[in-house]
């Protein structure tokens, strides 16, 4: 909808010159790198089962969340430093997506943009009460789906800095070649469907995560092989996106996430592997002697290091993802107008 | 050809589609489903019971969860009625405490800092389901399957085969895990949260077997075409009413028998003469090392305990692969099912039993014991065998004269540990289980 602004709009006007742009990017920027560890100590809440740690919300323990004793806090038991830090992380990102909010209304001369900082404010809020709702009604529905907007968040965050960028600002033209633009769309409709599969995947993810104890085992199986079948999807998917946009010739600016994506995805792999072994074993421990002297510790801190990476690489990819969706279509933009 | 080839692309695109399906309800379903507050009952067994007599198992397996429940209430509100505490000696060592169960109970959650409820729920679920019958989410992809404590059966424990284990040996399976195998170990929970869920573990046991005992009467002995009832009416009305407890008073001493009986012997198991303890392990090599080891190995290959019958003579395991354990005969073999038969298993899996999968004969050569590395673990093996798979006891003397004697056990035990590599001296020195002050 607010794409559809005209192309001269989105030149921020003599504002660009000013430090208002800067400082929109830095807190965009800003916002995404909070934004992360909170995934991960997010993540570290699921495997520690510390969602239930705090019975209440938004106070912990009848205190105010901010005047909550540091001391009891930081030497209290791990699962109640690792929820209540998460909550004060949500609220961290929470103040600077205000912030930017505030910043973006005063200097940001694109309404769309306006516009979806607000909706990023809404996302937050949303979040943060969607993981109030989980501690209040222990529901692991709610558990679920704060578990996957959390991610979709955080590439928003990240598409929000892209937005922000002066890249974005002065319009990519350096590189635009008079008739590719068939080419960009094709990288740009190829990286969109691997968006979807990468949060599809993210779904499947959580689903396995979460789990109530009432699902069978043939439920779980689908899953778990829905889940892999996926990652073999994503794997060929995102090496199939660097090399387009490898041989289309298209901006390094998209080139270059679309190839860190062929890393991540490697990482995510095998971290995917791990996970598997730290909660279930491999069912194969016959063949091989270190498989059949490994002995799971629940709760064991390389376990969690290990589980938790693989939910927050999954986040990372998504967010990358959708940096290189929305360049790719900016670039496409650019080319179609011609200018700016 | 054309026709077979053509059948079995249409088989494999059902079973896509079928799973695409499963996959769908079970993704939309959850928002939806409402998980109710009950046990699972044994469909699997009850589905044996009915290809076994040819008969309806539905009203007494209805019954038989209104018992059920109102003995030993639901996952969220645990019960361990006051009568069969009684029964249960209500010593201050009672085998389970309620307090303690209901820790384990429930959903997780907190009430202050650092204490941490619904135990089962949080650190076990997963695999062994919500009523311990091995059948939790995860269980089609384990291997080993994890345990179904319903059967009452547990394999690492030091008491003779075919008696409970102790809570000790509960304990220490938490505490250790078994490698190689999916069970973790839980030494990174709290002493006081594993005594919980080993009370939670023996009430699951408790009430599993119960059931199975309970079904398995129900089905042979009440005549249900003839209008009788497994529970008197009175009772059926107030369970049916949602009423809580049921007096237990009123039941029929027949109903109540076999539940008296599995808590007997799980209370035996705590004395029982025979139950080995660190102390009774084999000194390593207190005499001749060459000569014991010599000795060890004619045990071994010999005739008289048969170890390599199964676990071949060099101690590599293959030699015996079409055994099956006693949770996967129960279903199968016991209902004169051939584990092996695709189309008469169909029923079963249906109900969601476990494709069956043999019992192999463990690799002796790489020295990883499942259920414990100490010298007295083995002896413990070897003398008690491995309960609910087809690793026997070795006879003994004096019991059978022409079993081990002691010198022999303690040979036999050394060579096992000698086709690891592990036969060097001392062994890992014994480690004391966290014995302990039980509230
Ligand atoms: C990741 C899966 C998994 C989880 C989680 C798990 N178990 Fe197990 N458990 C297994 C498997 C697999 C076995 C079978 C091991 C074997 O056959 O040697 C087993 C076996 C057992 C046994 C039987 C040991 C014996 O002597 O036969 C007990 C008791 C047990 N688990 C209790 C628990 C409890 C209590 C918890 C939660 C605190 C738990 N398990 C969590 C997979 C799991
Ligand atoms: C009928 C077949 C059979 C015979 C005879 C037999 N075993 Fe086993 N053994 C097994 C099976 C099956 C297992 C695996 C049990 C499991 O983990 O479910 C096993 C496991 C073991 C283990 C591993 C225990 C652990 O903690 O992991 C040892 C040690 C062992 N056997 C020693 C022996 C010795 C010594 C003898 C002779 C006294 C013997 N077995 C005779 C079938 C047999």
């Amino acid at each position: 909808m607010t794409e559809c602004q005209p192309a001269a709009k989105d030149v921020a006007g003599p504002a660009a010159a000013s430090a208002g742009p800067k400082i929109i990017h830095r807190l965009a920027v800003g916002l995404t790198v909070v934004v992360f560890p909170l995934i991960w100590v997010g993540g570290l809440v699921t495997t520690y089962d510390a969602g239930m740690a705090v019975p209440d919300w938004p106070t912990t323990y009848g205190w105010n969340m901010f005047a909550y004793p540091l001391s009891t806090w930081l030497s209290g038991p791990f699962d109640l430093m690792v929820e209540h830090s998460h909550r004060l992380l949500g609220s961290m990102a929470g103040l600077v997506a205000i912030a930017l909010l505030i910043v973006a209304y005063r200097y940001d001369g694109r309404p769309w943009f306006v516009g979806w900082c607000v909706l990023l404010l809404l996302a937050v809020i949303a979040q943060g009460i969607l993981g109030g709702v989980r501690v209040l009604f222990d529901e692991r529905v709610i558990a679920k789906v704060h578990g996957c907007v959390g991610p979709a968040f955080f590439a928003m965050a990240a598409v929000t800095a892209t937005m922000a960028s002066s890249w974005w600002r002065r319009g990519a033209w350096q590189q635009v070649a008079t008739g590719a633009g068939g080419r960009k769309r094709t990288v740009a409709v190829i990286s969109s469907v691997l968006l979807a599969i990468v949060f599809l995947q993210l779904v499947l993810g959580a689903q396995l995560r979460h789990l109530t104890g009432w699902e069978t085992h043939r439920q779980f199986t689908a899953l778990t092989h829905a889940h892999l079948g996926t990652a073999g999807l994503l794997a060929v998917g995102v090496v199939v996106v660097a090399l387009l946009a490898w041989l289309l010739g298209v901006e390094r600016s998209v080139r270059r996430p679309a190839m860190a994506l062929v890393g991540l995805v490697l990482v995510q792999l095998a971290l995917g592997g791990g996970t598997w072994i730290v909660n279930y074993a491999l069912p194969w421990q016959e063949l091989n002697k270190m498989l059949a002297s490994y002995t799971i510790h629940a709760k064991g801190f390389v376990e969690s290091l290990i589980i938790t990476a693989h939910m927050a690489t999954g986040s990372l990819i998504l967010a990358v993802t959708a940096v290189t969706v929305a360049r790719a279509w900016r670039c496409r933009w650019v080319a179609l107008r011609g200018s700016p | 050809m054309k026709a077979a080839g053509t059948e079995r692309l249409r088989a494999a695109w059902r079973s896509v589609v079928r799973s695409l399906l499963i996959l769908a309800t079970c993704i939309l379903g959850q928002g939806c489903r409402q998980q109710e507050d009950a046990f699972p009952p044994n469909k699997v067994f009850a589905k044996r019971l009915e290809l076994q007599q040819g008969v309806s198992v539905e009203s007494a397996h209805k019954e038989v969860q209104l018992l059920l429940r109102a003995l030993f209430g639901t996952p969220n509100q645990p019960r361990w009625p006051a009568a069969i505490a009684a029964a249960d000696g209500q010593t201050p060592q009672s085998l389970v405490s309620l307090t303690r169960l209901e820790r384990a109970a429930g959903a997780v959650r907190s009430n202050e800092e650092g204490v941490h409820w619904g135990l089962y729920r949080e650190h076990c679920v997963a695999c062994h389901g919500v009523a311990g019958n091995g059948l939790g989410p995860a269980a089609a992809l384990l291997n080993p399957y994890p345990r179904d404590f319903q059967m009452g059966v547990f394999k690492w424990k030091r008491t003779p085969r075919g008696e409970k284990p102790t809570r000790d040996d509960l304990h220490r399976v938490l505490v250790r895990g078994v490698p190689g195998t999916a069970m973790p170990s839980f030494l990174h929970v709290d002493r006081e949260d594993r005594e919980a869920l080993v009370d939670y573990t023996i009430y699951l046991a408790v009430r599993g077997e119960y059931e199975r005992r309970l079904l398995q009467w129900a089905v042979t002995e009440v005549d249900w075409e003839g209008g009788e009832h497994l529970l008197p009416r009175q009772l059926l009305d107030a369970a049916s009413g949602g009423e809580g407890a049921v007096a237990v008073e009123s039941l029929d001493d027949e109903l109540l028998r076999p539940l008296q009986q599995i808590l007997q012997q799980w209370r035996r198991a705590e004395e029982d003469p025979l139950l080995l303890a660190v102390g009774d392990a084999p000194l390593p090599f207190s005499q001749d090392q060459e000569k014991a080891l010599l000795s060890g190995a004619e045990l071994f290959q010999g005739t008289v305990v048969g170890c390599a019958f199964c676990h071949g003579p060099d101690g590599k395991g293959a030699a015996q692969v079409n055994n099956f354990d006693d949770w996967t005969r129960d279903y199968t073999v016991m209902a004169g099912i051939n584990p092996l038969d695709a189309e008469q298993l169909a029923p079963l899996l249906e109900a969601g039993a476990l494709k069956p999968r043999p019992a192999m004969p463990r690799n002796l050569t790489w020295g990883i014991y499942r259920g414990g590395d100490e010298l007295v673990d083995l002896m413990a093996r070897i003398t008690h065998g491995i309960d609910g798979t087809p690793m026997p006891s070795a006879p003994l003397q004096p019991q059978n004269p022409q079993g081990l004697n002691v010198e022999q056990l303690g040979d036999l035990v050394r060579f096992v540990r000698s086709l690891a590599g592990r036969d060097q001296g001392a062994g890992k020195g014994d480690w004391e289980p966290e014995r302990g002050s039980m509230p």
